[in-house]
C-alpha cells in the first residue's frame, strides 16, 4: 500500500513537473500606444508569441500618464511589468528611483552599437551616463499638407526644409476668407475665414514644443547644463514666441485656439498641420484625403525640430528567468522593428529605418530625423514638462497664442515657475 | 429573548459584505489619506513626515486658489440651473399631456451617455470655426465664439454641457417626488379656489421639500466634484480658466506623484463639502420653519 502511494506520488510530481516545464514563461509588456500604433505593436507581439512557444507575452496598452501611475503603484508593491515602453525623456524620473534595470551590458552583448541607431534615439536611452533602455524609434514634428488644396492654390509642395518666409508665403496663399481673399489682399476679412493655411496646437503642451524647437533653431536649450535652472537668452525666447504668435494674430494663417487641429486638417479646413508621425494612421484612414509631409520651416539659423523617441525598458525585478526572457524579446523586437514603421514612428535602428522610406508620407520625418532635439532629461520631467493644464509651459503657450498676451511677462512668469519646481 | 437577539442581528449580517468593502476601499484609505497628507511621498520608498507643511503650501498656492474659485464659479453656474430646470421639466412631464413619456425619455437620455462621450460630442458642437453652434449663431449675426478656448466662455461651455447631461437625473428625482404627493390635497386646494400657482407654492412645493433636500445635496456634491467633462473638453484650460479642485488633486497625486500634497487637497475638498452640506441643511431648516 505504502509502495503504491509512493509510486503514485512520484508519478504525480513528474506530471506536474512536465506540465510546469512545458508551460511558457509568462511576461507582461506595457506601453502607451493606444491608437493604430497599438495594433502594430500587438501584431509584433503576436508574431513573437507564435514563433517562441517557450514564452508568452501579454501586451497591455493605456494612455501614457495613467500607464506611468499604474507602473509606479505596481513597482511600489514589487509587481512591475516585465517590459515597459516609454519615451527617452521619461527615463530619468524612473531611473532616479531605481525602478529600471541598467541595460548597457545587455545592449552590448546583443551586438548593438551607437552607430547602428539614429543618434538622438541612442542618446535618449541614457541617464547620468548609464544606458537604461533599447531605442525603438524616433518621432518628431513635421508639416502635414493637403495635396488637393495645394494644387488648387497652384503651389508645389516643398520636399525639404524651407525658410520661415517661404513657409509663411505658402500659408498666406492657402488662407481664404468667405470671399476667396488671402490675408495679403485688400478687404480680407479675418472674422470670416473659411480655410486656414496652417493648423498648429496652441491649447496643449505642443505650443511649448513648437517654441522649444524654434529656440533650438537659434542654437539654445531651455535649461542650464546642470538642468537646475531655466537658462536661455530672453531675446531668443521672445523671437521664437513672436513667430508663433504672429502666425495667429498678425498674419491670420492659423486659427485662434483651435480645439482639434487634427480634425480640422483631416476634413480640409486647414491646408497644413504641424504634428507628429503618430497621426499618419489617421491621415491614411481619412477617405479622400491625399496628403504628404515636409520638415517644419527653418525660421532661424539652424535646422532643428522637437522630437522624442520610444524606448523599451526592463523594470527591476527579482525573477532572473523572466528578466532574461524579457531581454530576449526586446532584442528580437529591435531587430524586427522595420514593421514598427507601419505605426507611423520612424524606427531607430538604421537598417529598420530603410523600410520607412518605402512608405508614403514619411519624407518630412525622415528628412527631419538628423535634426531632432529632445527635451532635457531630468528626474522632474513629469512636472516640469507636464501636459497638464496647470503646467507653466501649457499656461504660457495659451496666454501667448490664444489670449494674445504680451510675451515678455508671460515668458518671465513661465521661467520663474519652472525654476521654482526645479528648486523643490 | 434569544430569538429576538438573532432577529435583530440579521440586518447587520446583510450589511457585513458592504461594510467590509466600505472599510477596505473607502473608510480605510480615507483615514490613511490623512496621514499621507502629512508626508512627502511619491509612492516609492518611505513617506517623509512633514507635519502640516502640505496644507500651508496649499493655501499659498495660486493654482489651488484658482481651482477653488473656478469650482465655486462652476457650482454657481450649474446648481441653480439644474435645480430649477429639473423641477420645471418634472412639473411639465407630470402633466397629463400628449408625448410626456417621450419627453421624459429624451430629457433623461443624455444622462446614460458616458461622460467622455458627452465631452467629445460637445467639443464638436462648440468648435469655434467649424462647430454647429457657432454656425447657427451666425444666422443671428453673432460672430464666432471661442467657446472652449476663451477664458471667459470655457467655463460656461462646460456648464452648459453639464446641465444638458445631468438635468434628466434631477428631473426623475423631482418627478418621483411629485408623484408621491397625494392628488386629493391639490384637489382640495382647487375646490377651495386656489390658483395653479397657489397650489404649487402652498401645497406641491412644501411637500416636495424632502426631495428638494436630496436633489440639492446631490447636485452640490456632484458639482463640487466636477472632473470628467473638464478633463475631456478643456483639460482645465485655457490658462487654468476651467481648472477645478478635483482635477488639481489628480494632477498633483497621479501625474506629479506628489501623493502627500494631493491628499492634502483631498482633505480640504472634504472639509469644504462638509461645510456645504451643513450650511445647506441649516438653510433648508430655516426655510422649512418659515
Amino acid at each position: 500500500m505504502k509502495f503504491k502511494s509512493g509510486v503514485l506520488m512520484v508519478l504525480g510530481l513528474l506530471v506536474i513537473g512536465v506540465l510546469v516545464m512545458a508551460s511558457p514563461i509568462e511576461l507582461t509588456f506595457w506601453g502607451g500606444w493606444t491608437g493604430p500604433d497599438g495594433d502594430v505593436m500587438r501584431g509584433l507581439v503576436d508574431e513573437y508569441n507564435s514563433t517562441h512557444p517557450d514564452v508568452h507575452i501579454t501586451f497591455t496598452t493605456m494612455q501614457w500618464t495613467p500607464l506611468f501611475t499604474k507602473f509606479m503603484t505596481s513597482a511600489a508593491v514589487g509587481n512591475p511589468p516585465d517590459i515597459l515602453g516609454m519615451h527617452g525623456p521619461d527615463i530619468p524620473q524612473f531611473a532616479a528611483l531605481n525602478l529600471l534595470s541598467p541595460l548597457g551590458k545587455v545592449v552590448e552583448n546583443a551586438g548593438f552599437t551607437a552607430t547602428q541607431f539614429a543618434t538622438a534615439a541612442w542618446n535618449g536611452t541614457f541617464y547620468n551616463g548609464v544606458q537604461y533602455a533599447f531605442p525603438l524609434d524616433l518621432h518628431m514634428n513635421a508639416i502635414f499638407y493637403n495635396k488637393a488644396l495645394f494644387e488648387k492654390a497652384g503651389i508645389t509642395p516643398p520636399t525639404g526644409w524651407v525658410s520661415g518666409q517661404q513657409f509663411l508665403n505658402i500659408a498666406i496663399k492657402l488662407t481664404l476668407d468667405k470671399n476667396g481673399k488671402n490675408p495679403n489682399d485688400p478687404g480680407f476679412d479675418p472674422n470670416n475665414i473659411v480655410q486656414y493655411g496652417f493648423g498648429l496646437y496652441s491649447l496643449n503642451w505642443h505650443a511649448f514644443l513648437q517654441w522649444y524647437e524654434l529656440l533650438a533653431q537659434q542654437g539654445y536649450g531651455f535649461l542650464n547644463s546642470q538642468n537646475t535652472k531655466v537658462d536661455y537668452p530672453t531675446e531668443a525666447g521672445l523671437k521664437a514666441w513672436q513667430w508663433l504668435q504672429n502666425l495667429v494674430f498678425k498674419y491670420h494663417v492659423s486659427p485662434v485656439g483651435a480645439t482639434n487641429p487634427l480634425n480640422d486638417f483631416l476634413i480640409g479646413k486647414t491646408a497644413m498641420l504641424e504634428d507628429g508621425p503618430w497621426e499618419i494612421p489617421a491621415c491614411q484612414a481619412q477617405k479622400g484625403l491625399e496628403w504628404g509631409t515636409f520638415p517644419i520651416p527653418q525660421v532661424f539659423g539652424k535646422k532643428a525640430v522637437w522630437g522624442s523617441g520610444h524606448v523599451l525598458t526592463i523594470p527591476v525585478q527579482s525573477n532572473k528567468v523572466k528578466m532574461q526572457a524579457a531581454e530576449n524579446f526586446v532584442i528580437w523586437l529591435i531587430k524586427n522593428s522595420s514593421k514598427w514603421a507601419l505605426s507611423g514612428n520612424i524606427p531607430a535602428l538604421n537598417t529598420a529605418r530603410e523600410y520607412a522610406y518605402s512608405l508614403p508620407g514619411r519624407t518630412g520625418f525622415l528628412e527631419s530625423a538628423p535634426y531632432e532635439v529632445m527635451l532635457p532629461r531630468i528626474p522632474m520631467e513629469a512636472e516640469v514638462f507636464s501636459a497638464a493644464s496647470v503646467s507653466p509651459i501649457v499656461v504660457a503657450g495659451q496666454d501667448i497664442m490664444v489670449r494674445d498676451q504680451d510675451i515678455l511677462p508671460v515668458m518671465e512668469w513661465m521661467n520663474s515657475q519652472i525654476d521654482q519646481i526645479l528648486s523643490r | 429573548m434569544k430569538k429576538n437577539l438573532r432577529l435583530s442581528l440579521v440586518p447587520y449580517l446583510f450589511l457585513i459584505p458592504y461594510l467590509f468593502a466600505f472599510i477596505a476601499f473607502r473608510f480605510g484609505p480615507s483615514i490613511a489619506g490623512f496621514f499621507v497628507s502629512l508626508t512627502k511621498w511619491n509612492i516609492i520608498g518611505t513617506p517623509k513626515f512633514i507635519g502640516f507643511e502640505n496644507y500651508s503650501e496649499l493655501f499659498s498656492d495660486p493654482s489651488f486658489i484658482t481651482s477653488l474659485v473656478n469650482t465655486l464659479y462652476f457650482m454657481a453656474l450649474t446648481v441653480p440651473a439644474l435645480i430649477v430646470l429639473g423641477l420645471l421639466i418634472a412639473l411639465l412631464v407630470d402633466q397629463d399631456l400628449k408625448g410626456r413619456t417621450a419627453t421624459r425619455t429624451f430629457v433623461f437620455m443624455p444622462y446614460v451617455i458616458m461622460s467622455t462621450v458627452v465631452g467629445v460630442i460637445w467639443m464638436w458642437i462648440f468648435d469655434t470655426h467649424f462647430g454647429i453652434l457657432n454656425y447657427y449663431l451666425s444666422f443671428l449675426g453673432i460672430k464666432p465664439i471661442a467657446w472652449l478656448s476663451s477664458v471667459n466662455w470655457a467655463m460656461p461651455a462646460v456648464a452648459i454641457t453639464t446641465i444638458w447631461w445631468t438635468v434628466g437625473f434631477n428631473m426623475i428625482l423631482f418627478l418621483a417626488g411629485l408623484q408621491d404627493i397625494p392628488e386629493e390635497l391639490k384637489e382640495a386646494a382647487r375646490i377651495d379656489g386656489a390658483s395653479n400657482w397657489q397650489i404649487f407654492w402652498n401645497v406641491t412645493f412644501p411637500l416636495l421639500r424632502p426631495t428638494t433636500v436630496v436633489v440639492l445635496m446631490l447636485t452640490l456634491i456632484n458639482s463640487f466634484e466636477v472632473f470628467d467633462q473638464v478633463y475631456v473638453m478643456t483639460g482645465g484650460g485655457p490658462s487654468m480658466a476651467t481648472l477645478t479642485v478635483i482635477q488639481y488633486m489628480y494632477f498633483q497625486a497621479f501625474q506629479y506623484f506628489r501623493l502627500g500634497y494631493g491628499s492634502a487637497v483631498a482633505y480640504v475638498v472634504f472639509a469644504f463639502l462638509i461645510i456645504l452640506v451643513l450650511v445647506e441643511r441649516q438653510l433648508l431648516k430655516k426655510v422649512g420653519e418659515a
